[in-house]
């Protein structure tokens, strides 16, 4: 949980504040069995753990912060270039999303 | 980061799990019968192989390896109806939806035996096979389909099917209905009936009428589509009708209940259909797209109520009927979930959790779903329906503000994008599922 904290932007830590979410909280407040579930269903299109690359762009193995903030964009402003993932993030919490990116980034891409 | 990793491609955290339930074995409770030192975590036989089977075999066998897990599937071969409408408008071949079994056997050591599930002694958890074999279970799961409700169309049963096909379960039925559009003549018109609801995959039928629509403009121009629906809405209507409008003008005709669409009888000899006010239509082919239940095998385990169809648990999708038996899938009453590929495989993951749990005699983990249906109305023109579901008062419920339609006023440079990504889509929970990817062509 260490980890999330010092990988975090400053901009992406302040996110996380305002919307009340902690990074200590966004890592452990799930155990693995749970981040397993709620992973299920982004892997109909990001592969088995987020792995698969196509057209679809792969999210396993990339940093945290990154994945944090795409899916916190897309949740929260109007994104461009989104066509799906904008519909998808409005259905979690900050806190799960966090926690969703860490969970892919943890993952090993190949 | 690399010393996190194993070959295996699990994380850290869920390898020390999967260890840690292993280790723990013999001193796991809730468990009927272990074999004689502590060989595995339970046994779980999963009825079919399709989108929630499959998924459940290889989310059990990741929750905890110790899991014996044996698949029943008669077909070696599982012809995906999602993307078969593609094969229909002849823009993929039969072979590119085809999938198999092969990563389940050997990469996670699921038992695959292809045979039947014959009947299903609740009582002695015990699952008998057309092969002659019986599986004993701590936990079953089942996933079967859909069967047909035969004859509840008045003239629609097996022999009927066999000149105005259903193709709704994909493979020699769809293979039927593609070489009766090839043979057709230019000038003739196609007829589909289409269900009230619930059935198998709402946005399909009309999925389907676009990409046939999308073989005729190509290969036979003075062609048509008419769709008789009892139904007076539809999946994506609005969606499609535009999309319609814009690729195919007055080619696709849709006529709902209102206006008389409801099919109330079918002469498969003859290629005519009755509707409810008795207006007669004259097909040169027709595709019937009958009433439907959950397939057979969920009488036998004595799980179905009177609609033919499987009342659950929402929380962990055990059977409201009968314990130790869950049930995924389309057979499963899961509304607001439609019955989509999408939801099986993200069913089955939570079944997988909620009995790897039970096993140990942990809690489930909270229960997430989510869908997406995506639709071809042409090869470069994609549209979609997404919903996250939670529980929410003991009921399944779409989570608020998420979810939701592609939008109306969307350039066809959306649409393009989105008829990509329903292909990403397609090799994603395939190779979730399965474990191929057919590529695109
Ligand atoms: C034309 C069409 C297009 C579709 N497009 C999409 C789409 O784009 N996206 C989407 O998400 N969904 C789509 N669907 C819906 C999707 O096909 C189903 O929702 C999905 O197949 C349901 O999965 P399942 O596991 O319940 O059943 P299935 O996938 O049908 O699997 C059931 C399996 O169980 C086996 N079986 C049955 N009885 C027994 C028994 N007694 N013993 C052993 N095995 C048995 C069968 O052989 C079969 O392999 C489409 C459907 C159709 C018809
Ligand atoms: C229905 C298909 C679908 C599902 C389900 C899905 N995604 Fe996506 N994802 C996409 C697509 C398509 C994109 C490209 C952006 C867009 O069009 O919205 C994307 C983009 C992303 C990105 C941005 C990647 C980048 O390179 O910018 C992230 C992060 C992401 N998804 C995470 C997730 C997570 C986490 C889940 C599960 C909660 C999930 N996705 C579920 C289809 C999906």
């Amino acid at each position: 949980m260490k980890r999330v904290f010092h990988r975090m932007s400053a901009g992406l830590m302040g996110a996380l504040l305002l919307a009340g979410v902690t990074p200590a909280l966004a890592d452990d407040a799930f155990s693995p069995a749970q981040l397993e579930v709620m992973a299920g269903g982004c892997a109909n299109c990001h592969g088995t753990d987020g792995r698969l690359s196509g057209n679809v762009p792969a999210i396993a193995g990339r940093p945290a912060e990154l994945l944090a903030s795409r899916l916190l964009a897309f949740k929260h402003e109007s994104v461009p270039d989104t066509t799906i993932m904008d519909r998808i993030a409005r259905g979690f919490t900050d806190e799960e999303l966090t926690a969703l990116a860490q969970h892919f980034a943890d993952i090993y891409p190949k | 980061m690399s010393q996190q990793h194993n070959h295996s491609g699990l994380t850290r955290r869920q390898l020390m799990k999967a260890l840690g339930a292993a280790s723990l074995l013999p001193l796991a409770g809730g468990v009927g019968s272990f074999a004689i030192g502590g060989q595995h975590a339970g046994r779980v036989v999963v009825v079919g192989g399709g989108f929630g089977g499959a998924t459940a075999a290889k989310y059990l066998k990741r929750a905890n390896p110790a899991i014996e897990v044996t698949l029943v599937e008669p077909a070696e071969t599982f012809y995906t109806c999602p993307f078969s409408n593609l094969y229909l408008g002849g823009l993929r071949g039969l072979d590119k939806i085809a999938h198999g079994y092969d990563e389940l056997r050997d990469r996670y050591g699921v038992r695959v035996v292809h045979a039947m599930a014959e009947d299903v002694d609740a009582e002695a958890h015990r699952v008998t096979l057309s092969s002659g074999e019986s599986l004993d279970y701590d936990r079953l799961v089942l996933s079967p389909g859909i069967d047909i409700r035969w004859n509840a169309l008045e003239g629609y049963d097996e022999a009927a099917a066999r000149k105005a096909p259903h193709a709704w379960k994909a493979g020699p039925q769809t293979e039927l209905l593609r070489g009766q559009l090839e043979a057709m003549e230019d000038g003739g018109t196609v007829v589909m009936v289409a269900p009230e609801n619930p059935f198998r995959c709402p946005p399909g039928p009309y999925e389907r009428a676009s990409l046939i629509a999308h073989y005729l403009s190509q290969h036979k121009p003075r062609s048509k589509v008419l769709i008789l629906d009892a139904k007076d809405n539809f999946s994506k209507q609005g969606l499609f009708t535009a999309g319609w409008e814009r690729l195919y003008g007055d080619r696709i005709e849709w006529v709902g209940l209102s206006n008389d669409g409801r099919v109330t009888r079918v002469d498969a000899d003859r290629l005519e259909v009755e509707t409810e006010f008795g207006t007669r239509h004259q097909a040169d082919v027709l595709n019937v797209i009958p009433p439907q239940k959950a397939g057979w095998i969920a009488d036998r385990a004595g799980v179905t109520d009177d609609s033919g169809w499987v009342p659950v648990k929402p929380e962990t999708f055990e059977s409201q009927r009968v314990e130790d038996i869950y049930v995924v899938g389309d057979a499963s009453v899961a509304a607001p979930m439609p019955k989509s590929g999408f939801c099986a495989n993200a069913q089955a993951k939570v079944v997988a959790a909620a009995i790897a749990a039970s096993l140990e005699s942990r809690p489930a983990p909270d229960a997430y779903w989510s869908n997406t249906c995506y639709s071809l109305i042409g090869p470069e023109y994609g549209i979609s329906v997404a919903g996250v579901y939670r529980i929410q008062d003991g009921h399944i419920a779409e989570v608020e503000g998420a979810g939701g339609l592609s939008p109306a006023d969307a350039p066809d440079s959306t649409r393009a994008l989105e008829a990509q990504y329903a292909v990403g889509w397609y090799n994603a929970i395939c190779q979730d599922t399965w474990g191929t990817t057919p590529g695109t062509a």
